[in-house]
């Protein structure tokens, strides 16, 4: 699993801590209510949430477990059950090399063979219900009606965890399609499924398919829309309703579609674009069934400003993420998240660095971000020393190390990173342990650029006249007639004469 | 060499039937104009003409001894071509073929620009057959900085020239034809073909590089590569190899080649071990070494070992200089440790060696710490005014380049033709707005 590749790169706050990278703790420095955690969602989604943490913290592991074994009973997906035991049982071998093993999980929740059956009998029927239905509306070439049968074909699928099969129906049922709004929830239903798949890649092109759908319709409800003298003021009044209904609409779908385009980016790396994305969304109510089924506010608050403390500029944190009265509304989900943005704001990275650390937990399990969390941490470390350090022209790196609550020596290897990527305009002084911002003489520097230049530019100037001469005397490489050589076979014979060893230089 | 014997010999043989070498020579003597001289020899029938002129005198008398070089250039030209290229008659006298080379006339031998190809493609074949390329060193040298009409013209003999210097490793002796750019190319000196180009480059490249001008060997070889083409060379790709090496020693990394470089070369480089090379350039010392090791044998039958060594030695330097735009204070372990693959005594050496080349500006305390400073460039008046003065230069040689290719009538048509795209066309405010147009634009600068 990738995720554990992630995770052992996350040195410095296993360093800290002294933390083990294959798994993460739940404790007091690492609070985690999974109860609250789960509860912001429903059905399938948070079966999938627990599926993905089982095997990161086993401690909590037994509980998570019972949990989805619950929730398990409302759905129509017997084969999650296999899955959610083969990574019960990760957890549990995992808690053993660890020294605290937790039972085995027959003995935390036992398995309701009567209701697998039951659901499985109950699966085929409707499959075979679904397809009769589809066949028959096929066959009667009622367009309408065959959409809605690839429709219910694709929902069932889903449910049942055929997630390609469904994906197949969803998008048969687009060439079924009259209008814009069917477009629209077929592009919709394919993006759910594609965020429930993690298939990030994929997401954009359908964001941008439903995109032009939602144009279609508005153009369509602008045109249906009555003018002229002859309607009367109660159908005017009725037209304004509908459109202000339907701009209501739109926002809604919009806000799904920014949240989709920005989950896209942010599972392809793609934070700054991520960043903006999130912080475009629409209110919360936009969300509608999606705030439980795909992704929480709080997630969003969560997702968006870490993408944007990795990434923007401080004056652009101010600005889009304090003074947005949206993405605030987010924020209010996970309280932690309002006093990272102020720590950070404040120059108070200990405090940042801290908040971090204890909701690492949480981040870690979360399933969208955990692949990107130790990238994203690294990122905001790296700002904030950056911006640490740009009011001063040298510090002693002490007293930074203590601001950031690290070590001398660790602070210094991630200063001497930074100047090595250019991100610090400074120099490390090894003995006296102070950091120098560089001070460039600009005068020097740009008598040293223009001489350099005005020689660069003779010695090009020569070789292209010597170049344009030889293109006037056609002394031009032609390629031998009649025959088609690999380039390496050209002129072999031409060399012969020249290919003399670099003896002198190679005796030296 | 007597210049009275041709003319007194002559009248006397004139009433009895001449030998056929006899009335050439006699022609030879008689006539001043050159060109005329070079097509009366030209239309001789063609099969004869060879042995007749190879032949010696009836008394068994080199005719050449009766010629000057410097009044006969043409006529000493064809004969020595000749004499060189038959087998009936022996070689002509290894004195004789120098002085030719020392004395002849280069307006005159212009005429005849295939014979003096000729004669320098037969004195290096000469001088091979008899193992010593050595001798071809002198006579050669005389016929590149004698023949052409200015020293940055091209001409046949310069690959010839060259080659012979890097195979004798004689590369000191190149050095006064190197330093000249060619900046010209006629045709009408000199049969000169694509070959000519690329070999010269490529093989001034090589003697550069022996003497260790790294600057200079890159620009040879960047020439070599970036020769125009339609399909792309092999000695281009040594040359591009080479190329990338002398940049990993004079700059620490592979520069981009120009933009007109043939795209063949570049991919074909990239997965070479010279790309492999490169990309991770520069490494400690063993991790290099360890880098290279399966591709050791390419290196050596390419004959790239020499400087691929070189490179690699120079690896630390690249490695310290990197670590002074980090660090202000350094301990030499540290600098060991960072460096890798070399002991302290080692770094410091190198670090003396790199402050007396002026490559970094540092000082080493006794209990063993390195303090970095800034490297203090100061650059005097007189560098600016040098400066100053050749960028002038430059921009008049370019601005007189601008009026000739305004006369071109190539040039002419086509900008007229498509007056109506845009960026073509004579674009006059432009080409005017360049350096070129304003030398009162420099003076201001040069104000301060």
């Amino acid at each position: 699993m990738d995720i554990d590749e992630e995770l052992e790169l996350v040195t410095p706050s296993a360093k800290v801590v002294g933390k083990r990278p294959s798994f993460v703790p739940v404790d007091d420095a690492h609070p985690f209510d999974l109860d609250a955690y789960i509860a912001s969602y429903s059905g399938r989604t948070a079966i999938d949430k627990i599926i993905f943490l089982l095997p990161l913290c086993p401690s909590i592991a037994p509980s998570a477990f019972r949990r989805a074994i619950e929730l398990l009973q409302h759905t129509r997906d017997p084969t999650i059950y296999t899955h959610l035991v083969n990574e019960y049982d990760k957890a549990q071998s995992l808690s053993q090399s660890l020294g605290s093993p937790i039972p085995a999980h027959l003995d935390v929740a036992p398995l309701d063979s009567k209701w697998i059956e039951e659901t499985l009998a109950k699966n085929q029927a409707d499959k075979t219900k679904l397809e009769v239905e589809l066949k028959t509306y096929s066959s009667n070439m009622i367009k309408e009606s065959i959409r809605m049968a690839h429709r219910d074909l694709g929902d069932f699928y889903r449910a049942t965890g055929d997630y390609s099969t469904a994906l197949k129906h969803y998008t048969k049922s687009r060439e079924f399609c009259t209008t814009s709004q069917h477009v629209l929830d077929m592009c919709l239903s394919v993006l759910e499924l594609l965020m429930e798949q993690r298939n990030y890649a994929h997401i954009t092109t359908y964001v941008f398919k439903a995109d032009a759908a939602l144009e279609a319709a508005a153009g369509g409800a602008a045109r249906n829309a009555p003018s002229g003298p002859t309607a009367t003021a109660q159908a005017t009044a009725a037209a304004t309703a509908a459109k202000e209904k339907f701009a209501a609409d739109k926002e809604k779908v919009q806000t799904k579609l920014d949240i989709a385009t920005a989950i896209s980016h942010l599972g392809q790396g793609a934070y700054e674009k991520a960043a903006n994305s999130f912080l475009k969304a629409g209110p919360v109510k936009g969300l509608e069934d999606w705030a439980t089924q795909i992704i929480a506010p709080g997630d969003i608050a969560i997702y968006g400003t870490l993408c944007a403390l990795a990434t923007f500029s401080r004056s652009a944190i101010k600005s889009q993420l304090l003074d947005n009265d949206n993405f605030g509304v987010y924020i209010e989900q996970e309280p932690y998240v309002r006093e990272l943005i102020v720590a950070y704001l404040n120059s108070k990275f200990k405090v940042v660095l801290e908040i971090l650390e204890r909701y690492s937990t949480r981040h870690y399990i979360d399933i969208h971000l955990s692949p990107h969390v130790s990238s994203l941490y690294t990122k905001i470390r790296n700002h904030a020393l950056v911006l640490y350090f740009q009011p001063f022209t040298s510090i002693k790196l002490e007293r930074m190390s203590a601001a950031f609550g690290w070590t001398v020596e660790y602070l210094e290897q991630q200063v001497v990173a930074l100047i090595q990527s250019g991100d610090i305009q400074g120099r490390v002084d090894r003995k006296d342990k102070i950091l120098k911002a560089k001070e460039t003489d600009q005068r020097t520097a740009l008598f040293e650029r223009a001489l350099k230049a005005g020689q660069d530019m003779q010695s090009t100037n020569r070789k292209l006249l010597l170049r344009m001469k030889l293109q006037q005397a056609e002394l031009i490489i032609k390629a031998p007639k009649g025959q088609n050589a690999h380039p390496n076979e050209l002129l072999v014979g031409g060399r012969t004469g020249i290919c003399i060893e670099y003896a002198i230089v190679e005796h030296e | 060499m007597s210049t009275a014997g041709p003319s007194t010999a002559a009248p006397a043989n004139a009433p009895q039937q001449l030998h056929p070498i006899q009335a050439i020579l006699q022609d030879i003597a008689t006539t001043n104009d050159p060109i005329k001289l070079n097509n009366q020899l030209k239309t001789l029938s063609k099969d004869s003409r060879e042995n007749i002129l190879a032949s010696l005198l009836p008394g068994g008398e080199d005719p050449l001894n009766a010629l000057d070089p410097e009044f006969n250039t043409i006529g000493c030209l064809w004969i020595l071509v000749a004499r060189l290229n038959s087998n009936q008659t022996p070689y002509p006298d290894a004195r004789i073929i120098e002085q030719f080379c020392k004395r002849f006339k280069p307006q005159h031998a212009k005429h005849a620009s295939d014979k003096v190809t000729a004669l320098a493609n037969s004195i290096y074949r000469i001088a091979q057959a008899s193992n010593n390329l050595r001798y071809a060193l002198e006579p050669l040298y005389e016929l590149v900085t004698r023949y052409p009409p200015t020293r940055s013209h091209l001409t046949t003999i310069h690959p010839l020239f060259l080659s012979v210097c890097v195979a004798t490793q004689s590369f000191q002796a190149a050095l006064p034809v190197l330093l000249h750019p060619i900046m010209e190319i006629d045709t009408s000196i000199s049969n000169i073909t694509y070959n000519d180009n690329l070999q010269y480059h490529y093989a001034g490249g090589i003697a550069f590089g022996a003497l260790k001008r790294w600057k200079e060997a890159e620009e040879f070889f960047e020439i070599c590569v970036t020769a125009p083409g339609q399909a792309p060379a092999a000695i281009q790709l040594e040359a591009l190899k080479k190329l990338t090496l002398v940049q990993l020693i004079l700059y620490g990394k592979a520069l981009p080649t120009p933009k007109y470089t043939h795209s063949t070369l570049v991919r074909l480089l990239k997965s070479s071990p010279y790309g492999t090379l490169s990309r991770s350039y520069p490494l400690s010392v063993p991790t290099l070494s360890q880098l290279i090791h399966k591709d050791i044998e390419t290196f050596n039958n390419e004959k790239n070992m020499g400087l691929v060594q070189q490179a690699i030695e120079r690896a630390p330097r690249w490695l310290i200089s990197k670590l002074t735009s980090t660090y202000l204070t350094l301990g030499l372990d540290d600098i060991a440790k960072e460096v890798g693959g070399i002991t302290p005594d080692e770094v410091r050496t190198t670090i003396l060696r790199m402050i007396e080349l002026g490559e970094i500006n540092a000082k080493i305390s006794a209990d063993g710490t390195v303090t970095f400073a800034d490297s203090q460039v100061t650059v005097t008046k007189a560098e600016v005014d040098k400066a100053l003065l050749q960028a002038q230069e430059q921009s008049k040689v370019l601005l007189q380049l601008e009026r000739a290719m305004n006369l071109n009538k190539d040039y002419l048509t086509k900008a007229l033709k498509h007056k109506d795209d845009a960026g073509w066309g004579p674009d006059e405010d432009l080409s005017f707005m360049g350096p070129g147009g304003h030398p009162g634009g420099w003076a201001e600068e040069s104000v301060f």
